[in-house]
């Protein structure tokens, strides 16, 4: 049954990430966008974490997809994409991709990954609350303060002056 | 004329009943019966005082009177009872409907009309099912243009997402819930999430100007009321110290949390009405400015489709507001234990002069509850209440809670004109997000002053 239920979710989130990238309709592109993310959401769940299975769904399905629908809607195609039909970058594409994968891979497999057992029990998400509260509070701040300079410097970036005073 | 109402003849009558006869006869010997027993080659049954229920045996026991209270106890404690009927679908429906209604009388009420009036003689009581015959019974029109796979699916797609959201919401003690999840709340902003990017796929699918600045409005609405909706529950979060919906409801026994998050309560209701695009927050759906909103493009049953996903939404916020707010499903349990007698030996029923005529026994009762030994517990005076008297009484709180909170959603569609898009956003970004970090703020100084949680006071 878990089997099973791994080879569906594994080729609904690949299957869904090679749709996302060779649809022509961006549309139907990033929909299929929200299939590979809401496939990762099903390989935490597999994995004993609802709780980022939750998040996952809530903030990459929910809103992050809701944003790049929103911008694909509002935007001309053509103004963004011209058509390049060049089959040498298609398979360099694809020989990079392989490359790329077999090294991670190798990475991965030699990092020990191996030696962990997979029957123990899984981490209870209030747990991994108080360690982000208790231990690596520092962390979280400094990751705050940076986003919210980001999120002011591209307000201040994107504020212009003339419809200001249009509106007035 | 003769065309339209040809002239009665019995003959044509009679023959039109036997065709129908037969198809059905045949069809249900071709294609039902082998149906039925594929679906029970797959079933789990259940086993019933250590016997296992076959199909045989089940239509025995529907006849047989000492059999028929386990066979109903079994359906209902299946899963598929709980998706389909009780806290799922069924239920949900069942008040979504009777929304609808209340909804169009409770309004006319308001503003001096009459209301739906014909249909059924008393104060229009049929009117919802002849509207739900018409919407059945109307021709689904897709625009030429239309991007077809994404308009036929969004109705399904809205109601599939409104039951996910019903799944979730626990109604009775006992763990009548269809999905228990640890992580509840959560799956909850997960499942609300989805709403937004069905609107604007099916506004954008419809090819249609008014859809599209509909549906543009409603993606601009959702998602800005989805901070302070996620924020304004943090602070029952963070007193209760768990997202399981049911240890929520279960925490306020003794008082419901809307007495410590007054701000809370008033934030999340707010934002709930825009979730649902209500009036006064209506304007995806302003039917003054852009006809319908992004449901203009839908006709018949998909329109329907979506206004039972939109019901069904309505009364899966207000649960969620009982559960979260106004404690759930706790109140004083007022139904009665089942008499002994009823159950050894029988409670005789005399005659006029005062014989015994008749004896009536129930030997398969109590039916609600999900360990029988609880009955013979409580009647030693081990147990305070049974799971059954937990369970009624508490469906019987909870709906009363969640009808109260519904009229309350209901209510500003009769009194308050629509707001603007900027008024609109300027409450959700510069207020609303205020009050909610104010809750957390009150949330966070009452653990910490030692008042509610662990060690706490209360």
């Amino acid at each position: 049954m878990a089997d099973a239920l791994f080879l569906a979710i594994s080729v609904l989130t690949i299957g869904s990430a090679i749709a996302a990238l060779e649809m022509r309709s961006l549309v139907y592109g990033s929909i299929a966008l929200m299939g590979t993310l809401g496939g990762v959401a099903g390989f935490y769940v597999m994995l004993d974490s609802p709780f980022v299975a939750m998040f996952q769904l809530a903030v990459y399905v929910g809103s992050i997809a809701v944003l790049i629908l929103f911008t694909v809607m509002l935007v001309k195609r053509e103004l963004i994409f011209k058509k390049i039909e060049d089959p040498k970058r298609k398979f360099a594409g694809i020989g990079l991709m392989l490359i790329v994968i077999l090294a991670l891979g190798a990475v991965i497999m030699d990092s020990g990954i191996k030696t962990i057992s997979t029957d123990s029990d899984p981490v209870d998400f209030r747990e991994i609350g108080g360690d982000f509260l208790t231990y690596y509070w520092p962390a979280l701040i400094l990751m705050a303060l940076i986003l919210a300079g980001s999120v002011m410097g591209a307000l201040v970036l994107a504020r212009r002056e003339d419809t200001i005073e249009n509106e007035q | 004329m003769s065309v339209i109402a040809p002239k009665f003849r019995l003959g044509y009558f009679l023959k039109g009943i036997f065709d129908n006869a037969f198809w059905i006869l045949t069809i249900v010997t071709l294609a039902g019966i082998p149906a039925i027993q594929i679906v029970l080659f797959y079933l789990e049954l259940p086993v019933i005082d250590g016997e296992l229920l076959t199909a045989f045996l089940a239509f025995t026991w529907l006849f047989n009177p000492t059999m028929q209270v386990p066979l109903i106890k079994a359906l209902i404690y299946s899963d598929l009872f709980r998706i389909v009927a009780f806290p799922g679908f069924g239920f949900a429906a069942l008040i979504a409907a009777g929304t609808i209604f209340v909804e169009r009388k409770m309004l006319a009420k308001l503003q001096l009309r009459v209301g739906p009036f014909y249909c059924g003689k008393v104060e229009g009581i049929l009117q919802l099912a002849g509207d739900g015959l018409k919407l059945i019974s109307k021709e689904i029109i897709i625009p030429a243009k239309a991007d077809k796979p994404l308009f036929w699916a969004a109705p399904v797609l809205f109601v599939g997402t409104a039951a996910a959201f019903v799944a979730l919401i626990p109604v009775a003690p006992g763990g009548w819930v269809v999905a228990d999840l640890d992580v509840g709340l959560l799956a909850v902003f997960a499942v609300i999430g989805f709403f937004p990017i069905i609107t604007i796929l099916s506004a954008w699918s419809a090819n249609s100007k008014f859809p599209f600045i509909g549906g543009i409005r409603a993606l601009h609405q959702m998602v800005s009321f989805e901070i302070p909706l996620i924020l304004s529950l943090l602070g029952v979060v963070i007193l209760t110290g768990t997202l399981n919906l049911s240890e929520i409801v279960e925490s306020q026994s003794s008082f419901p949390w809307i007495i410590f998050m007054p701000i809370g309560a008033i934030v999340f209701f707010t934002t709930m009405l825009a979730e649902l695009e209500r009036i006064p927050f209506d304007l995806p759906e302003a039917e003054s400015e852009i006809v319908a909103g992004w449901l203009t493009e839908f006709s018949g049953m998909m329109y329907g489709l979506v206004q039972l996903g939109s019901y069904l939404k309505l009364y899966a916020f207000a649960a969620l507001f009982v559960i979260i707010f106004l404690g759930g499903w706790t109140g004083p349990v007022f139904w009665p234990p089942l008499e002994t007698e009823l159950i050894t030996e029988g409670i005789p029923i005399p005659n006029y002069a005062g014989d015994p005529i008749l004896t009536v026994a129930a030997p398969g009762l109590p039916l609600l509850d999900q360990d029988p030994n609880e009955w013979v517990l409580q009647q030693q005076g081990e147990l305070q209440y049974t799971s059954g008297q937990l369970l009624v009484s508490g469906v019987i709180w909870f709906v009363l809670k969640t009808v109260g909170v519904i009229f309350f959603i209901l209510l500003p569609r009769g009194v308050f004109p629509r707001i603007r898009l900027d008024m609109l956003l300027h409450i959700g970004w510069y207020k609303l997000i205020g009050l909610s970090f104010v809750n957390i703020f009150i949330a966070l100084g009452l653990v910490y002053a030692g008042v509610i949680g662990p060690g706490g006071i209360l």
